[in-house]
């Protein structure tokens, strides 16, 4: 559309401009893709109009505080109040280096204006202050997403007062910690093998990717309730006791041990994945939903076993 | 009750002539609607669905006319919207329970009539998928054990091919031979409905998981005798559902043996390929 093409023909006279139109616009052009959400056209929206407003208003303003995007939608158990997450969210340097659809996520009602004119990287939306994401270092934005991956794996794995709310408890999913686990666990399991080893990591990681998305399509099947990419995310979190099982027994190579570890690991587990696949179905539908989770997680637990 | 439900129907068209005509068409879209809706799939066209109806017994009186002017524009997006399929998953816990102990009883062939209000293909797939786990790492177990057994140097390596060979005996098994059962029935003139067979044949396959258990004991002639009695178990279930559910016809014999027949192929399979 011509409004997002003309930041770019004022990016080529850019040089006069100030930092922060040059760093919108460069945004802009970086995003210029269809947006896959709802949520991230409304940001998009939003952010014309704030560039547009800062345009009349001149540099140096402090732009008003802007509304909040629509609540990115999540599991509808709880009616709480939108959480503030102290995280913000993927910057679009590393979403363009996934392949993925990270949709934006709604930012921090906090207004924007705070941070304009630091330098350092912020707490802020990466639409909203836009030099500061961009012109951070590589270490802001990787210890970003790694505080990110780790409060969602709190929030899931360990025991936590919000887990019994699933609604709360993975509203900030990302798709980088179950990606990371998987590749983890599929690495570690052909480390292990003695022989064929490519062909363990491609059953591993085509049963563990494939099978996220059976189970989370059997969900839906059922008449569950449940957004796809949480589900794989969650999914995908669930997997961290297996990893660490597979590392120890990677470690030492005692069939007795690894099944008491493996089964272990494998309860903590489904124990983990419990609270939110059994709040997407029909209670009476639960355990239709459960089993092929534990079914999955005992697969993979036995792959662990078996490699030796 | 009917006449009084058909009057207050009829009393928003102008003109109209109240009870018989009503009920007349009541009467020509109620056969539409079963021959339509005999199973979902009794007619080719409803099974892909094309729409997001309960496969109830009942649609109301506007589908039928409906259906027809919808299906040419909304007939694509029925395939690959994952809710029109919600309706072949519409179980509790207790349904599925249910059908998986009356697959346990072969001798009692009522299992269509217990499925017809709701056949499920929940069972199919996660049986299905049961079942390939199971044997193949059944399977591998049993080879370690043999070499655990005969104390051979040779280290145990886990063979992933079981998966691969597991999933698609099974898979390919209980997809193919329904339908391969539902053209050759139809050619031949008896009822036959897809989801009705599916449903049946992924049932019939329970039987085979708690069997592989015991499949693991090194004993030749144990293995034999155990995957001899599940297979004829399993085939006596199909065979005996089928007749129940099939009208008599002199061919029906043919059928009943195909079916039982191929079901013990199955069986001999899973064991000379998993547990030699």
């Amino acid at each position: 559309s011509d409004q997002i093409s003309s930041p770019t023909s004022k990016r080529s006279s850019g040089e006069t401009q100030t930092n922060r139109h040059l760093e919108t616009s460069r945004r802009m052009s970086h995003n210029d893709t269809i947006p896959l959400y709802q949520s991230s056209q409304s940001d998009i929206d939003e952010i014309e109009n704030m560039m547009n407003a800062g345009f009349q208003s001149g540099p140096g303003s402090v732009l008003p505080a802007r509304p909040p995007s629509p609540i990115r939608p999540s599991i509808p158990v709880s009616s709480s109040p939108f959480v503030q997450s102290n995280l913000p969210p993927l910057p679009p340097s590393s979403s363009s280096a996934a392949q993925k659809a990270t949709p934006v996520p709604a930012p921090p009602s906090l207004p924007p204006a705070v941070n304009f004119g630091s330098s350092e990287g912020s707490k802020t939306t990466g639409f909203g202050s836009p030099p500061n994401t961009l012109t951070e270092p590589v270490w802001d934005t990787v210890k970003r997403d790694l505080s990110r991956i780790v409060s969602n794996l709190k929030l899931v794995v360990f025991p936590n007062p919000n887990r019994e709310d699933p609604g709360k408890a993975l509203r900030d999913w990302d798709l980088w910690g179950p990606f990371f686990f998987i590749v983890f666990l599929g690495l570690t399991l052909s480390w292990s093998a003695s022989v064929k080893k490519s062909e363990v990591f491609a059953v591993a990681f085509a049963l563990l990717a494939a099978g996220a998305v059976i189970l989370t399509l059997n969900v839906l099947l059922l008449g569950g309730h449940i957004i796809f990419f949480q589900s794989l995310s969650l999914l995908g979190y669930c997997l961290f006791p297996l990893d660490v099982g597979a590392v120890i027994c990677m470690l030492k190579d005692n069939v007795i041990l690894k099944m008491i570890v493996v089964t272990v690991t494998l309860a903590w587990s489904s124990w983990a994945a419990y609270p939110f696949m059994s709040a997407a179905v029909n209670p009476r539908r639960k355990a239709l939903a459960l089993y092929p989770v534990f079914l999955m997680y005992v697969s993979v637990g036995f792959l662990i076993i078996a490699i030796d | 009750m009917d006449e009084s439900f058909s009057n207050l129907q009829t009393s928003h068209l102008l003109g109209s002539v109240p009870a018989v005509i009503s009920e007349d068409d009541k009467k020509s879209t109620n056969v539409h609607i079963s021959s339509v809706n005999e199973g979902p799939s009794a007619n080719m066209q409803i099974f892909p669905p094309h729409q997001g109806n309960s496969s109830k017994g009942y649609q109301t009186l506007e589908s039928p006319t409906e259906g027809p002017e919808q299906q040419p524009s909304n007939n694509w997006k029925g395939y690959f919207n994952v809710y029109s399929y919600a309706q072949y998953f519409n179980v509790d816990t207790d349904v599925v329970l249910n059908r998986l102990m009356s697959s346990l009883y072969p001798t009692s062939g009522d299992f269509f009539s217990k499925i017809d209000a709701n056949p499920d293909l929940y069972g199919l797939v996660w049986i299905c998928t049961t079942l390939v786990f199971v044997l193949s790492s059944l399977g591998n177990c049993a080879t370690y054990l043999v070499k655990k057994r005969t104390n051979s140097e040779a280290p145990w390596v886990f063979d992933v091919n079981y998966i691969n060979l597991a999933a698609s005996l099974i898979y390919g098994y209980a997809i193919i031979v329904p339908v391969a059962f539902y053209f050759s029935l139809r050619y031949m003139g008896s009822r036959a409905d897809l989801l009705r067979f599916w449903c049946l044949w992924g049932y019939s396959l329970f039987v085979f998981v708690p069997a592989t258990l015991p499949l693991l004991i090194p004993v030749e002639f144990l293995r034999w005798v155990i995957i001899l009695l599940a297979g004829s178990a399993s085939s006596c279930f199909v065979a005996l559902n089928l007749r129940s559910y099939l009208e008599a016809s002199n061919d029906l014999t043919v059928v009943l043996a195909v079916a039982f027949g191929l079901q013990m192929v199955l069986s001999i399979f899973i064991k000379v390929w998993f547990f030699p």
